[in-house]
């Protein structure tokens, strides 16, 4: 059997907290994902998504548990993959081009003509082809986005980790770019890891979604394997009666989480009596 | 159109009548003899003066002195602000440890070094040099550290997603960050320079345009004070915009140029 392309063996983390008390984030988290599968991890905010993430890219080491990439342990960066963050990672001071072709220029410094070429084609991949010049703050977030987009997949890597990326832009710019991620992973054999709280987005996008508990210490509380055919019509998939019952079965487990999220550690948790051991 | 909007094109019109206004009430003043002619010369007595120094040359050999030091004492200021500043940002224990002495140094009032450097390096040029040093390597310093540190930790991650190794990260990364914290505070850092060569020479200098309102002054010459003043307003101005163009012209990513100010004062 060929190795997960990411597999988290019970990882946990821990962050010097306040007070000078450890605070457990994630508390030994197992899973799998295998070679160019599409999975969503989902949980109410502040429950340890990111840090999941950051573990699988290397930018944060486990406090316990071993993170594999391709059945290798990982020590430090990841560098079969890419991570598409939530909040603006552009370089200001480049242009739109530049930081296109930033991770070519990391990787292979001096292969000059055939980066801007490549950097070019991928701006036109993604709608950019007239804005090579500009710097990222002339454009608008979604455009931004884009260019986010065409600098973690123009290295071509293996795995995308992608941190609810769409998150601050609005729902039709928001509807677009799933679209275009779905283009571009589609008829690849990449990874995709997304982090999303957004459950709709989860579901039309991936091949399995897994739901985190809230925090502290979270853990997986449910994995749905979502078997909705592909190629997928973003924009009429979430009437289908197959979506909806995906939606309610995990919204379910969701629920819980995000009630208990909301209730907070100390209190008692509104969702019911489901007291951690 | 309210007089406050900067885009207004009567501003510099009214910009240039509160100047020739307040010139014209000093000339009057001082026709009329409300201001004494002693003690408060006249807008064109100055002028006169500023003119005949400029036609005869006689201001030159003093001006291209002040720059001299102003120049090097911006430039070596410049580079081991930078160098120290980069430095104690990536050792953070090291900055700690000298945090202390450092901000001590800085809360000293420049002027007070100016005898010891007389002392030190002679009446030349390297004791005002030394001067101006210690005036632009703490704005330096401080933007250097603050841009250092204050890069943001989401944009130096993606840049290690993308394959960037340390030195790549110092290059592509740190460097530019902080060179916009740099940057912003060349102006200051340049018309600091000139000011305090010009207060190193007043104190003791066999040339310069501070020597030269030191000498005015001896010799109660209120007019040679005012041209010297005249002169070195001048070329800071000039020095200042010419930074000033080409700092928007390094910083055009940013979307409102709005340069932060530099740490201290003299
Ligand atoms: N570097 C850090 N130091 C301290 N606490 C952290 C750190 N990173 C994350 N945390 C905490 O870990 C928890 C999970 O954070 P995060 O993974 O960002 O949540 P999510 O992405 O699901 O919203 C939060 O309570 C957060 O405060
Ligand atoms: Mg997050």
């Amino acid at each position: 059997m060929t190795p997960a392309a990411v597999s988290l063996e019970a990882v946990t983390a821990r962050f010097a907290g306040a007070g000078g008390k450890e605070y457990t984030a994630v508390d030994g988290v197992t899973l799998h994902i295998a070679e160019g599968a599409f999975v969503s991890i989902v949980g109410p905010s502040g429950c340890g998504k990111s840090t999941l993430l950051n573990m699988a890219a290397g930018l944060l080491p486990p406090s316990g548990g071993t993170v594999r990439i391709f059945g290798d342990a990982l020590r430090g960066i990841n560098r079969r993959a890419t991570c598409m963050f939530q909040q603006e990672a552009l370089l200001p001071w480049k242009t739109v081009l530049d930081n296109v072709t930033l991770g070519l220029k990391l990787r292979q410094p001096g292969a000059g003509k055939r980066t801007e070429e490549l950097g070019r084609e991928w701006l036109k991949r993604v709608g950019l082809e007239d804005f090579g010049d500009r710097f990222p703050y002339q454009l608008s977030g979604g455009m931004r986005k884009r260019v986010a987009m065409a600098q973690n997949w123009i290295v071509g890597p293996d795995i995308l980790l992608m941190d609810e990326p769409f998150s601050a832009l609005d729902i039709h710019t928001r509807q677009r770019m799933e679209g275009e991620i779905l283009s571009l992973w589609s008829g690849t054999n990449k990874t995709v890891l997304f982090v999303t709280h957004d459950l709709e987005e989860a579901i039309a996008l991936s091949d399995e979604v897994l739901v985190l508990s809230a925090g502290p210490a979270s853990r997986l509380v449910g994995r749905y394997p979502v078997d909705l055919p592909r190629p997928r019509n973003l924009i009429d998939i979430r009437t289908e009666p197959r979506f909806a019952d995906l939606y309610r079965a995990i919204w379910t487990d969701l629920r819980e989480e995000v009630l208990r999220s909301y209730a907070g550690p100390p209190s008692r948790p509104a969702g019911g009596p489901r007291q951690r051991p | 159109m309210p007089l406050n909007t900067a885009r207004n094109p009567w501003i510099p019109f009214w910009q240039a009548a509160i100047g020739v206004f307040a010139l014209g009430l000093w000339e009057w003043g001082a026709r009329a003899g409300i201001l004494d002619k002693f003690f408060f010369s006249r807008p064109s007595d100055v002028a006169s003066r500023v003119w005949q120094w400029i036609s005869g040359g006689s201001i030159w050999p003093h001006l291209a002195v002040t720059l001299l030091e102003a120049l090097l004492a911006f430039s070596i200021g410049v580079v081991l602000g930078v160098l120290l500043g980069f430095a104690l940002a990536r050792a953070p224990t090291a900055a700690l440890l000298l945090e202390p002495y450092i901000r001590m140094f800085n809360a000293l009032p420049r002027v007070v070094l100016a005898p010891i450097f007389l002392l030190w390096f002679g009446l030349g040029i390297w004791s005002k040099v030394a001067l101006g040093v210690t005036v632009v390597f703490f704005i330096v310093f401080f933007n250097t550290y603050r841009g250092v540190r204050e890069v943001d930790p989401v944009i130096v991650n993606n840049a290690r997603m993308l394959g960037a190794s340390e030195s790549q990260l110092i290059r592509h990364v740190l460097v530019p960050s902080a060179l916009t914290w740099i940057f912003s505070s060349l102006h200051i850092s340049i018309g600091f320079a000139m000011i305090s060569v010009v207060v190193g020479e007043y104190l003791g200098s066999s040339k310069g345009v501070g020597y030269v309102i030191s000498q005015a002054e001896g010799v109660f010459d209120t007019t040679g004070v005012f041209a010297g003043m005249t002169v070195l307003a001048a070329v800071v101005l000039i020095l200042g915009a010419g930074v000033e163009r080409l700092e928007r012209w390094l910083l055009r990513w940013k979307p409102e140029n709005s340069p932060q100010a530099g740490e201290r004062d003299l």
